[in-house]
C-alpha cells in the first residue's frame, strides 16, 4: 500500500471517530446545562430532605423522618387542603367560563377579533400587578365593594379580614386571571373539530343543546382533559398571588402549600422539612398528572 | 464588492476591535484593582430594607460619609425579601454586601448560624458606657442577659452586629381629641377616643394591625407588656398566656377591635398609617418610620394636629423595641471598609449628626444634641427611660411569632376568645420548641 492510501485510510478513520462523537459532542451543552439547573438542583432538595437543619445547617442525616413529620403537622395539612380545594374550585371555574366563552367566540360577527383580543388581556398582566390591584378592590377601608355599598348607604365590606370571603376572593382573583387561559386552549380545540358531524346533525334537526352534548363535549375531551392537567399543576404552584392579597391570612384560610414552605424555608431556616414538603407535593402533582394522561388516553379514541 | 461596502467592512473591523479593546482593558483594570480615582475611597457596600425610618440616614449621613473617604452603595429591598436574601448570601459566602442593616430579631438567626464577623475582636468596644444598654446588648450573640438556646448555654458572647439606628414603638395621638397631652392608660384611650368620634373629630379611637403573623403580634406586644406580661420563663417554657397575657389578649381583640376600623383585621401599616394620617383614627402605637410620616403635608392631611408620647400603660408603660442593626459578613469583600465604617458611624461626633437629622441614635451622646432632627426624638428618650423590651432572642422567634400571630388573628376575627386563643398559641409554641430541642 502506498503512503498516500494509508494517509487516506487514516484521514478516513479519523474522519468516521469524528462522525460518530458529534452527535455527543453536539447534545454535550444541552445535557451539562440540564445536569447543573435540573438534575443537580433536584437531586440536592432530595439530598436536603433527608437532612436536620439548625440555624440553617444540615446537622444531621434523618432519612425520611421529615416526610413522616409532614402528615403529622397540622399546619401542612391544613396548607394542603386549602391548596386541594383552592385548585379543585378555581380550575372548575375556569373550566366552564373558559369554555363558554370559547363556545361564544366561536362565531363570526364584526368585532369578534377585538373580542378575542381583549379576553385575553388578564392572562398577560403579570400575576403580582393583578393581586396589587385585587387587594385595592377587596380593601375594606378604601375598596372598590366598600366604596360602591357606602354610596348605596351600607358599611364597610370586609373580605380579605373573613376567611371564607377571603378564599372565595383568592379564587375569583385567580379565575379572573386564567380564565382566558383555558378560553384559549378551548377555542383553539373547537375551531380544530371537523364541521361535517355538526352540519349532519342540524340537518337532522338536533337543537343546539343536544349538540353540544353529543358532539361538541365527547370531541373536544380530549382539549379539556389536557387544559385542566395543564392548568390545575400550574395552580398548586400559586404563590405570587396569596403572598400579594393576603400571605396566607387572615388566620391561615388562604395560606396554600407553597406559602406555608416558602415561610418554613426561609423565614424559619427549616430547609430540610421545607425540601421535604416540596418534594411530597411534587410527587402528589406528578400522580395527579400521571393520573390525568392515563384517564386522557382512555377518552382519546372516543 | 463595492468601495462603500469595502469601507463598511473596515469599520465594522475597527469598532469590533475597538470594542474588544475596551472590555480588554476593563477585564484587566478590574483584575488588577486599576480604577478611576474615585475608585480609591473605601468602597461598603450596604444592604438594608426599605423603611421609613433610615431616610435621614440617607439623606444626611451618606453625603457625610462620602466627605469621610467612604464610597457608599446603599442597596435596598422589600422587607418580606431581605431576610432570606441576605442569610443566603452570607451562608454561601456570595459577598454581595459589607454590610446587613437587618432588623433586630434577626439577629439570633445570623449569630447562631457563624455567619458575621465578631465586632468586638475588630476593635467595636461593647462596652462604652456611651452605648444605650438595651440597644448594644441585643447586638451580641448568645445574648450577655437572659435565657439561651440550647447549644448556646456556656458560649461567650460575642458583639456579632451593632446598633445603627435606634427605633421603638412610641405613641402617636391626636392632641384635639386628647387635648391635654399623651393618653396615660389605654382607659383614657378608648374613653377619649369615643367622645372625639361622638364630637365628630375621628372615625375611630385606635388603629393597629391585624395581620396574621409580625404585624398583629408587634401591636398586641406593648399591650402586653402594659399589662405585665412576660413571653418565656428561663428555660423558654412560654408564659405569654399568665392572666396578664390573656387579659391583655382579651382586650386587644375585643375593647380594642370594637373601637378601631371595621376591616381591622386585614390592616397592614399602609392601612393603618392611612387611618391616622388621613384623620380616621384617634391614637396608634407605631414605630418611628411611620411616625415621622405625621409632620409631612405629602403624607398627612393631620400636620400639627398629632403629635407623640409614651405608650399607655395599664401596669407599666412598656413599648417594644426594633432596631435597625448592623452587621458584617464574614464573607464581606470590603470588611475592612465596613468596619471603619462601622466605627466612624457610631462615633459620637456622627451620632449627634445622625440625632440632628432626624433619625433616632444608638448612643447617648447622640440624644444630648441641642437642636435633634425631629420632635420625636425626646420622646424616644422619654420612652427608653419607661421601658423599652425587644423581643426574646431566640433564632426560632419567627415561627414563634407566626404560631402566636396566626392565634391571636382567629380571635381578632371573632372580636373575643383573646386568652383562649393564647392558650392555643402556646401549646402550639410548646410543640415546636420541644421538637427544636429546647427542653432536653
Amino acid at each position: 500500500m502506498s503512503v498516500a492510501a494509508l494517509k487516506q485510510g487514516r484521514e478516513r478513520s479519523q474522519g468516521a471517530g469524528l462522525d460518530l462523537a458529534l452527535p455527543y459532542l453536539l447534545l454535550a451543552p444541552s445535557v451539562l446545562i440540564v445536569l447543573a439547573v435540573l438534575v443537580y438542583p433536584l437531586w440536592d432538595g432530595l439530598r436536603a430532605s433527608a437532612q436536620l437543619y439548625r440555624y440553617g445547617r444540615p446537622i444531621a442525616f434523618v432519612g425520611l423522618d421529615n416526610y413522616w413529620q409532614l402528615w403529622s403537622d397540622p399546619q401542612f395539612l391544613n396548607a394542603l387542603w386549602v391548596t386541594v380545594r383552592f385548585v379543585g374550585l378555581a380550575v372548575a371555574f375556569e373550566t366552564v367560563l373558559g369554555l363558554a366563552l370559547a363556545l361564544f367566540c366561536l362565531r363570526e360577527f364584526t368585532g369578534i377579533r377585538l373580542l378575542r383580543t381583549v379576553l385575553i388581556i388578564p392572562m398577560v398582566i403579570t400575576p403580582v400587578v393583578v393581586a396589587i390591584v385585587f387587594r385595592l378592590i377587596y380593601a375594606s377601608d378604601v375598596g372598590m365593594f366598600t366604596t360602591l355599598s357606602m354610596a348605596f348607604g351600607g358599611g364597610h365590606v370586609e373580605i380579605l379580614g373573613d376567611p371564607t370571603k377571603a378564599f372565595i376572593g383568592l379564587v375569583a382573583l385567580d379565575v379572573w386571571e386564567w380564565t382566558p387561559l383555558m378560553f384559549l386552549i378551548l377555542l383553539a380545540g373547537l375551531q380544530s373539530l371537523p364541521q361535517e358531524p355538526f352540519e349532519a346533525a342540524r340537518v337532522d334537526g338536533a337543537g343546539p343543546w343536544r349538540i353540544f352534548l353529543d358532539l361538541t363535549l365527547p370531541m373536544l375531551r380530549p382539549v379539556l382533559a389536557i387544559a385542566i392537567v395543564l392548568r390545575a399543576i400550574d395552580a398548586f404552584g400559586t404563590f405570587d398571588q396569596v403572598f400579594v392579597l393576603t400571605r396566607g391570612g387572615p388566620g391561615e384560610a388562604t395560606r396554600l402549600v407553597s406559602i406555608y414552605g416558602y415561610d418554613t424555608s426561609f423565614k424559619f431556616q427549616e430547609t430540610g422539612y421545607a425540601a421535604a414538603m416540596f418534594v411530597a407535593i411534587g410527587l402528589i402533582v406528578l400522580a395527579f398528572a400521571l393520573f390525568a394522561v392515563r384517564l386522557l388516553k382512555r377518552i382519546e379514541p372516543a | 464588492m463595492s468601495g462603500n461596502d469595502s469601507g463598511r467592512d473596515v469599520s465594522r473591523r475597527t469598532i469590533l476591535k475597538g470594542g474588544a479593546g475596551i472590555a480588554l482593558t476593563s477585564t484587566l483594570s478590574t483584575l488588577a484593582g486599576v480604577g478611576p480615582a474615585w475608585a480609591d475611597a473605601k468602597k461598603v457596600v450596604i444592604g438594608a430594607f426599605a423603611d421609613g425610618g433610615l431616610t435621614p440616614f440617607k439623606e444626611k449621613i451618606i453625603p457625610l460619609a462620602k466627605e469621610q473617604g467612604f464610597d457608599v452603595t446603599f442597596l435596598e429591598d422589600e422587607y418580606g425579601v431581605t431576610l432570606e436574601k441576605w442569610f443566603a448570601d452570607a451562608q454561601s459566602g456570595a459577598g454581595q454586601y459589607d454590610l446587613y442593616l437587618l432588623d433586630d430579631p434577626w439577629v439570633p438567626q445570623f449569630g447562631a448560624a457563624g455567619v458575621l464577623e465578631d465586632l468586638g475582636a475588630a476593635g467595636v468596644d461593647g462596652n462604652s458606657k456611651d452605648w444605650i444598654k438595651p440597644l448594644i446588648d441585643m447586638g451580641y450573640w448568645p445574648p450577655r442577659e437572659g435565657p439561651r438556646v440550647k447549644g448556646f448555654e456556656t458560649a461567650k458572647p460575642t458583639l456579632v452586629t451593632v446598633p445603627f439606628v435606634g427605633d421603638l414603638q412610641t405613641l402617636t395621638y391626636r392632641n384635639d381629641v386628647y387635648p391635654n397631652g399623651a393618653p396615660g392608660t389605654w382607659d383614657e384611650v378608648l374613653e377619649k377616643g369615643k367622645a372625639g368620634v361622638a364630637a365628630g373629630k375621628i372615625k375611630y379611637p385606635v388603629v393597629f394591625r391585624g395581620v396574621s403573623g409580625n404585624p398583629i403580634v408587634t401591636s398586641w406586644y406593648p399591650v402586653f407588656l402594659a399589662y405585665g406580661g412576660e413571653f418565656f420563663d428561663d428555660k423558654w417554657r412560654p408564659t405569654f398566656n399568665s392572666p396578664k397575657g390573656k387579659a391583655a389578649a382579651d382586650f386587644f381583640v375585643g375593647a380594642m377591635k370594637q373601637n378601631a376600623p371595621p376591616g381591622v383585621v386585614e390592616f397592614d401599616s399602609d392601612q393603618e398609617g392611612a387611618a391616622i394620617l388621613g384623620g380616621d383614627a384617634g391614637a396608634i402605637i407605631q414605630y418611628s418610620g411611620n411616625a415621622l410620616k405625621s409632620d409631612d403635608p405629602s403624607a398627612s392631611k393631620e400636620v400639627g394636629k398629632l403629635d407623640f408620647g409614651v405608650v399607655p400603660k395599664k401596669e407599666k408603660a412598656i413599648a417594644q423595641l426594633g432596631i435597625f442593626i448592623a452587621g458584617v459578613p464574614k464573607s464581606a469583600p470590603h470588611k475592612a471598609n465596613a468596619i471603619e465604617f462601622l466605627k466612624w458611624y457610631t462615633s459620637p461626633a456622627t451620632q449627634a449628626k445622625l440625632a440632628e437629622a432626624g433619625s433616632i441614635p444608638v448612643t447617648r451622646s447622640g440624644f444630648a444634641v441641642k437642636d435633634p432632627g425631629n420632635r420625636l426624638i425626646p420622646v424616644a428618650l422619654k420612652q427608653l427611660d419607661a421601658g423599652a423590651e425587644p423581643r426574646p432572642r431566640t433564632p426560632d422567634w419567627a415561627k414563634v411569632e407566626e404560631l402566636l400571630g396566626i392565634e391571636l388573628n382567629k380571635a381578632l376575627q371573632a372580636g373575643s376568645g383573646g386568652g383562649a386563643a393564647l392558650d392555643v398559641a402556646a401549646a402550639k409554641v410548646t410543640e415546636y420548641l420541644t421538637q427544636a430541642g429546647y427542653y432536653k
